[in-house]
C-alpha cells in the first residue's frame, strides 16, 4: 500500500485540497508532522481519519501493551515522536517495529532507517494511543524535570517543605506562651489575644475596603480599548500557547472545542495544548470519540507524584511553542478577543510586566445560592480587588486560569511550584519578589461556579491550603521578603494571602463568642472584652460585616448583575461556608500537603453562549 | 522657586486654619462656649478619665462623628478640642472645595470668592470657630452631592458607592439627614428611566414606553431596585445596627438621638423653642411655610446654581431635593427652630454648581458680576441670619464676635465647677449630667463626680449619703430642672428615706445648688 495518506484524505474528500496546501506549508515552517497538524488544528475528525483508513485497507492495533525495547527508545527524542506522531519500540525479525499514525510519513521512515539502519515494521496505530504511549515510555526526564526543577534550582522558593524548622519553632512557642498565659492568667491573656485578633480585624478592613475603592476608581479604564484590539495585525502575531490541564472531564471536552474555536486569534498560531494524566482514559477517549475536528494538542502527563495541575503545566511546557503562555480551564468560556487585548497590552507595557490577569466571572451565576455567591465573590475579587492591588503596586496573587505570561520569563522563573496548591498565587509573589510586574486587563473568561457544596468546600480547602503554603514558603524569611518586595508588598501580602486564610479560621470562633455574648450574661464577657476592645471588636463586627457585604455588593453592580444584589447580604453564611474549607485546608496543610482535591466540573445544568466580543 | 497649584492651596489652607484658630480660640478666652461643644468636651473627659461603663458613653454619645473627631484633638486641651476641630475641620472643607474647583476651572476669580466666603461669611466662620459640628455635615454633605453629580456624569459605582458611604457620615453627623433620603427615592427613578438606551428623549414618553415593555420594565425595577440598594442600605444597614447597639447597651431603639444623656440637642432644641415660643415678643417667623424662601434670601447664590444646570433636568431635581428635606425638617420636627447648619448646605450645594457649571458658561463677565455681587449680598445676609436667629448659641457666637465683649454664658456653671474643684480631694459629688454637663465640663477631675454613665449612680441616687459628699441639686429656676430626678424636690424626698442625714447648702447660684451631705448619726 503506497498511497499517501494524505492523498487518500483528499480523496476520500475529508481535506479540501485548498487545506492540503496550508497543512504543507504549516508542516514545513513548524516541523509537525502532516497528522499531527491535520488531527490538531481542526482539519479533520479522528473518527474520520480512522475511517478513511481503514477503507484504505489500514488496521488499528492496541498497541498499548507492546513490548518496547529501552535501546530502541533511547534514540529518539521525546519531542520528535510526538511531533511525528510516531514512535520506534523494539527490533523484532531485524525490522524496527514502528507505530506510526500516519504510515505514508516518509520523513520519520527516512529516520528510522538512518537511525537504526534497519527496515521499518510499521504497525498504524491511533494517534492518542502513540502519544500516550510515547509520554510514558519517553517523558520520565521531562516530568522529573517538572516536579524537581524548581526545587533544585531555588529552594527557598519551593513549597516541598511546608514548615520549616524555624517556623515549626516559632508556631510551638506561640501556643506554648499562649496555654502558659491562659494557665497564668486567663483573663489578661485572653485580653491581648482579643486585642490583637481585633487589630488584625480591623485592619484587614479597612484595608480592603481601601482596595476596593482604588480598584473600583478605574472601572472605565479600559487597559486595551476595542479599537487597539482592531489594530493589531493577524500576520504580526506570535505563536500562543494554551495550556488545558484537565483530569476526568470528559463530559466538558465539546465544550471546550467550541470555545476554543471561538477565539479570535490565527487557528495556526495557537499552540493549544491539553494536558491529560496518564491514568485519565475517560478524557482521552473522550477526545478520541470526537465527531468533528479538534483543535488542540494532546499531551500526556506520566505519572508521578504530586499529581497536580502545576506539574502537569510544568510538562505541559516543554512541549510548548509559544511567545506567550496562558492557562484555561476546560469548561472556561474567554472573551473570543482576549488573546489579541493581550498581545496589545504587552505591546504597550513595559518590559518588566510579565503575565497580565484577566478577570474571571461565571456563567451559571443564577444557577443555585452558591452559583449566586461564588459570582459575588469573584465579581468583587477580580474586578475590585486585584485592579486595586495593581494600582498600589502590591503583589497580585494570580487566578486559578486566564493568567497571560511571557514564556521565556515564565521560564526564567522557574515556572509552576508542583508542590504548591495554589501555585497560581505562589507564582505571582515570586515574579513580584524577582521585580517583574502583574497587570489586569479587561477582558474576562467565563467558568463554571461550582454549584455543589462538598463540591466547593474541596475546591475552597484547596485554594486555602495553598494560601497558607503560599505564605509559610515566602514567610520563611521575612526580612529578606521585605526586602524584596517593599513595606508596601510585603503588608499587601500579609494582609491578602496570610489575613485570607487567618480570617476565614478565626471568623466562627469568633462568631461563637458574639453569639454567647447575645444569648448569656453580658457581664461575663465584659472581664474579657474591656471597653476598647469590646468597642473595637462590635466596630468590626457591625462595620466590618455591612462593608464586606456592601462592597460586594458593589461589585456586582458594576457587572450589572442586578438581580444579584441582595444575595450579598448572605455574605456571612457563606464566610462560614469558608471557614468549614479553611479547617479542612489546615487539617490537610498538616497530614496531606501535596494532595490535589479535584473539583468537579461539567455539573451545571446551564448553557454557556460564547462570549462572543464584538 | 514657582510653587504648584497644590501646594499653593495647601498652604491658604493653612493660613486659613491658623485664622480660624486665632478666631476660636480668642472667643473660648472670651467665655465663649456653646451647649454642643461643652456637651463634647464633658463626653471626652468620662471616655478618657472616667471610671465605670465608658462603652455607651463611646459608642452611643451622638453625634458619633463629631464627637470621636473632637476625640482627635483633646491630645492638645480638651476644652479647646472641638473648637479646633471645627477649625481644622473647615479649612478641610475649604481645600475639598478649592481642590475641585481648580481641576475644573482655570481662572483665579472663582477662588479669590472661595476665599473671601470661607474668610469673611459670618457663617463659614461660624462654622469653623464655634466647636460645632456644622464642619462635618458640610464636608460630607459637599462630597454627598459632589459624588452624585459625578455619578450622573460617569454612571460608575465608585462615584454612587461613595455617595453612599458620604451619606452614612452625613446621617451619623446628624442624624435627621436620614430624611434626606425620603426625596431621593423619586428621583432614583427619573435617574434610571434617562439612562436606560431608549430612541425616545422626552422623560414622561421614556417612562411610558419602559412600563409597557416586559423586557424594559424588568430591566427598570431592576436597575431602579440595584441603585437603591446600592444607595441606601448603607446607610440604612449602619443605622439599623446602630438602634441595635442602642437596643443592647441601653434598652432603647432611640437612645441616641431620644436620651439627653447621649445627645445635647434633646432639651437644648426643646429650651430654645419654648423660650422664644413664650416669650413676650412672640416673633416666630419660621412658622411661615416658606422656610424655602428664607433659604432663598440667605443664600441667593442658590438660584444661580438652579440657572447653571437648567437643561440637565435630574440634576435641578437634585439641587431642589435640599428644600424639600428642610420643608419636611420643618413639618416634622414642628417644635424646633432649623439650624444655621441647614441654611448653610445651601451654600455649599450652589459652590458645588459653581465648581460643575461655571466654565461652561460663556458670558464670563457677566457671571463674574453677578457672581461677586450676589456673594457681598450673602456676607451681610449670613450676618443678619446668625445676629437674629433664635438659637442661643447662634446669636452669642455673633455678638460676642462683633462685640469682642466677654460672654458670661456659662460663668454659671464655671463657678459652680470651681467650687467643686477646690473641694477636698477624695470627695465625691453626686450630679446628673442629663443637665449639668456643663458643670461637669468644666470640672477638672471628672473622678470626682458620680454620673449617670457609672453602675453605681442608681444607688448613688437611693442613698447619697453612703457614695458621696456633695450633691447638685437643679434650682427651681433651671429651666432643665424638669428633666432631672436632682432637682429641688430631691432633697425633701431623701430626707424621708434617712432622716439621720442632713443636708447642708454649700454653695448656690441662680441655677444650682451645692449640697453637702452630712451625716447626724
Amino acid at each position: 500500500m503506497s498511497i499517501s495518506i494524505p492523498e487518500l484524505l483528499v480523496n476520500d474528500g475529508f481535506i479540501l485540497p485548498g487545506d492540503q496546501e496550508k497543512i504543507h506549508d504549516f508542516s514545513e515552517r513548524s516541523g509537525l508532522s502532516y497528522v499531527k497538524i491535520a488531527l490538531n488544528f481542526g482539519y479533520i475528525s479522528r473518527k474520520n481519519y480512522e475511517r478513511s483508513l481503514i477503507n484504505a485497507g489500514f488496521t488499528f492495533a492496541p498497541i498499548r501493551n507492546e513490548a518496547f525495547d529501552i535501546e530502541v527508545l533511547k534514540k529518539v527524542e521525546l519531542k520528535f515522536a510526538n511531533d511525528q506522531v510516531a514512535l520506534p519500540l523494539r527490533i523484532e525479525n531485524n525490522k524496527v517495529v514502528t507505530l506510526m499514525s500516519d504510515p505514508s510519513n516518509q520523513f520519520f521512515i527516512d529516520f528510522i532507517k538512518f537511525t537504526y539502519d534497519l527496515e521499518p515494521e510499521i504497525i498504524v496505530a491511533n494517534d492518542l494511543d502513540i502519544t500516550w504511549l510515547s509520554h510514558k515510555l519517553l517523558g520520565e526526564k521531562y516530568v522529573k524535570a517538572s516536579v524537581f526543577d524548581l526545587l533544585k534550582r531555588d529552594p527557598k522558593s519551593s513549597a516541598s517543605t511546608t514548615f520549616t524548622n524555624p517556623q515549626l519553632i516559632i508556631i510551638f512557642v506561640m501556643i506554648g506562651i499562649i496555654a502558659v498565659g491562659l494557665v497564668l492568667s486567663f483573663k489578661n491573656t485572653s485580653i491581648i489575644i482579643n486585642v490583637i485578633i481585633s487589630t488584625f480585624f480591623l485592619i484587614a478592613i479597612i484595608f480592603k475596603l481601601f482596595l476596593a475603592l482604588v480598584g473600583s476608581r478605574f472601572e472605565l479604564h479600559q487597559a486595551v480599548t476595542k479599537a487597539e484590539v482592531r489594530d493589531v495585525m493577524d500576520d504580526t502575531l506570535s505563536i500562543y500557547t494554551i495550556l488545558l490541564p484537565v483530569y476526568k472531564e470528559d463530559k466538558l471536552i465539546k465544550k471546550l472545542i467550541w470555545n476554543l474555536q471561538s477565539l479570535d486569534y490565527p487557528r495556526e498560531k495557537l499552540d493549544i495544548k491539553l494536558l491529560i494524566e496518564e491514568d485519565d482514559d475517560k478524557t482521552l477517549k473522550a477526545v478520541q470519540n470526537l465527531d468533528f475536528p479538534a483543535v488542540f494538542e494532546v499531551i500526556v502527563v506520566p505519572f508521578h507524584m504530586p499529581k497536580t495541575k502545576p506539574k502537569a503545566c510544568n510538562y505541559g511546557l516543554h512541549f510548548s511553542r509559544g511567545k506567550y503562555l496562558t492557562i484555561y480551564d476546560a469548561e472556561d468560556i474567554p472573551d473570543t478577543d482576549q488573546l489579541k487585548k493581550v498581545v496589545a497590552l504587552f505591546e504597550k507595557l513595559p518590559s518588566n510586566y510579565i503575565c497580565i490577569q484577566s478577570a474571571l466571572n461565571y456563567f451559571n451565576r443564577n444557577e443555585n445560592f452558591l452559583t449566586r455567591m461564588f459570582t459575588l465573590e469573584y465579581s468583587y475579587w477580580f474586578d475590585y480587588m486585584l485592579p486595586g492591588l495593581d494600582t498600589l503596586d502590591i503583589p497580585i496573587p494570580l487566578g486559578g486560569t486566564s493568567n497571560h505570561f511571557k514564556m521565556d520569563v515564565l521560564i526564567e522563573l522557574g515556572a509552576w511550584d508542583p508542590f504548591n496548591v495554589t501555585e497560581d498565587a505562589d507564582l505571582g509573589v515570586r515574579a513580584y519578589a524577582k521585580g517583574y510586574k502583574v497587570a489586569i486587563i479587561n477582558s474576562t473568561t467565563y467558568e463554571e461556579a461550582n454549584n455543589d457544596p462538598i463540591n466547593w468546600i474541596r475546591q475552597r480547602s484547596r485554594w486555602i491550603k495553598g494560601y497558607m503554603q503560599t505564605y509559610l514558603v515566602h514567610m520563611r524569611n521575612p526580612v529578606t521578603l521585605w526586602k524584596k518586595i517593599g513595606w508596601r508588598g510585603f503588608l499587601g501580602f500579609n494582609f491578602f494571602i496570610g489575613a485570607t486564610s487567618a480570617t476565614f479560621l478565626a471568623y466562627p470562633l469568633l462568631l461563637g463568642i458574639f453569639i454567647s455574648y447575645l444569648i448569656f450574661d453580658f457581664s461575663t464577657m465584659h472581664t474579657l472584652f474591656p471597653d476598647w476592645v469590646l468597642f473595637m471588636s462590635i466596630f468590626n463586627l457591625m462595620v466590618g460585616n455591612i462593608l464586606m457585604i456592601y462592597i460586594n455588593m458593589m461589585a456586582v453592580f458594576k457587572r450589572r448583575y442586578f438581580e444579584l444584589i441582595l444575595f450579598a447580604i448572605a455574605n456571612p453564611v457563606y464566610w462560614l461556608m469558608h471557614s468549614a474549607a479553611a479547617y479542612m485546608g489546615l487539617y490537610q496543610l498538616v497530614v496531606n500537603p501535596f494532595y490535589w482535591e479535584k473539583t468537579n466540573h461539567g455539573l451545571s445544568k446551564v448553557n454557556n453562549p460564547t462570549n462572543v466580543i464584538k | 522657586m514657582k510653587i504648584s497649584k497644590t501646594q499653593f492651596l495647601f498652604i491658604l489652607t493653612l493660613i486659613l486654619g491658623a485664622y480660624y484658630l486665632v478666631i476660636g480660640v480668642y472667643l473660648n478666652h472670651l467665655g465663649y462656649y456653646n451647649q454642643e461643644n461643652i456637651f463634647y468636651i464633658e463626653k471626652t473627659k468620662i471616655v478618657f478619665e472616667g471610671l465605670g461603663n465608658r462603652i455607651k458613653v463611646m459608642g452611643l454619645t451622638s453625634p458619633l462623628l463629631p464627637f470621636y473627631a473632637t476625640f482627635i484633638f483633646s491630645i492638645f486641651n480638651t476644652c479647646l478640642a472641638p473648637v479646633i476641630a471645627s477649625a481644622v475641620g473647615t479649612a478641610i472643607l475649604f481645600y475639598i472645595i478649592a481642590d475641585a474647583l481648580t481641576k475644573r476651572i482655570n481662572d483665579d476669580f472663582y477662588l479669590y470668592m472661595l476665599m473671601i466666603l470661607f474668610f469673611l461669611h459670618p457663617g463659614m466662620l461660624y462654622a469653623a470657630c464655634s466647636g460645632k459640628a456644622i464642619y462635618l455635615v458640610l464636608i460630607f454633605f459637599f462630597l454627598f452631592f459632589f459624588n452624585l453629580l459625578k455619578f450622573y456624569r460617569s454612571n460608575t459605582t465608585f462615584h454612587v458607592s461613595l455617595a453612599s458611604m458620604c451619606l452614612v457620615i452625613l446621617i451619623f453627623c446628624d442624624y435627621k439627614f436620614i430624611w434626606l433620603t425620603l426625596f431621593f427615592a423619586p428621583l432614583v427613578l427619573a435617574i434610571t428611566v434617562q439612562s436606560l438606551n431608549l430612541g425616545e428623549k422626552e422623560s414622561i414618553f421614556r417612562l411610558f414606553l419602559s412600563f409597557n415593555r416586559p423586557s424594559l420594565r424588568r430591566k427598570l425595577i431592576n436597575k431602579t431596585f440595584a441603585i437603591y440598594v446600592i444607595l441606601f442600605i448603607l446607610p440604612i444597614a449602619s443605622i439599623i445596627c446602630y438602634k441595635l447597639l442602642n437596643l443592647t447597651h441601653a434598652n432603647d431603639l432611640n437612645y441616641f438621638i431620644e436620651s439627653p444623656y447621649a445627645t445635647w440637642s434633646v432639651l437644648v432644641d426643646k429650651l430654645n423653642y419654648d423660650i422664644t415660643a413664650t416669650s413676650a415678643n412672640y416673633q416666630l417667623p419660621e412658622l411661615s411655610v416658606m422656610v424655602s424662601v428664607r433659604v432663598i434670601c440667605f443664600c441667593p447664590l442658590i438660584l444661580l446654581a438652579v440657572y447653571l444646570f437648567r437643561k440637565s433636568t435630574y440634576q435641578v431635581l437634585t439641587i431642589l431635593t435640599p428644600f424639600a428635606f428642610i420643608e419636611f425638617l420643618h413639618i416634622k420636627y414642628d417644635k424646633l427652630f432649623l439650624n444655621y447648619e441647614y441654611y448653610l448646605i445651601f451654600l455649599i450645594l450652589s459652590l458645588l454648581c459653581l465648581v460643575f457649571k461655571a466654565q461652561a458658561i460663556k458670558r464670563q463677565n457677566i457671571l463674574k458680576i453677578a457672581l461677586l455681587v450676589i456673594i457681598l449680598v450673602q456676607l451681610y445676609t449670613g450676618y443678619i441670619f446668625l445676629s437674629q436667629s433664635l438659637i442661643t448659641d447662634e446669636k452669642s457666637f455673633i455678638t460676642t464676635l462683633a462685640t469682642h465683649e466677654v460672654n458670661t454664658d456659662q460663668a454659671e456653671s464655671m463657678e459652680m465647677a470651681e467650687v467643686i474643684n477646690n473641694l477636698p480631694k477624695d470627695s465625691h459629688v453626686l450630679m446628673d449630667d442629663a443637665i449639668s454637663y456643663p458643670v461637669a465640663a468644666f470640672t477638672h477631675d471628672i473622678q470626682k463626680l458620680t454620673l449617670p454613665y457609672q453602675y453605681l449612680f442608681l444607688s448613688a441616687i437611693e442613698t447619697p449619703y453612703y457614695y458621696d459628699n456633695y450633691i447638685l441639686i437643679a434650682t427651681a429656676k433651671n429651666p432643665f430642672a424638669g428633666y432631672t430626678q436632682l432637682n429641688n424636690k430631691y432633697i425633701p424626698l431623701i430626707r424621708i428615706v434617712n432622716s439621720g442625714v442632713n443636708y447642708k447648702r454649700v454653695y448656690e447660684t441662680n441655677n444650682w445648688i451645692l449640697y453637702q451631705i452630712v451625716s447626724t448619726q
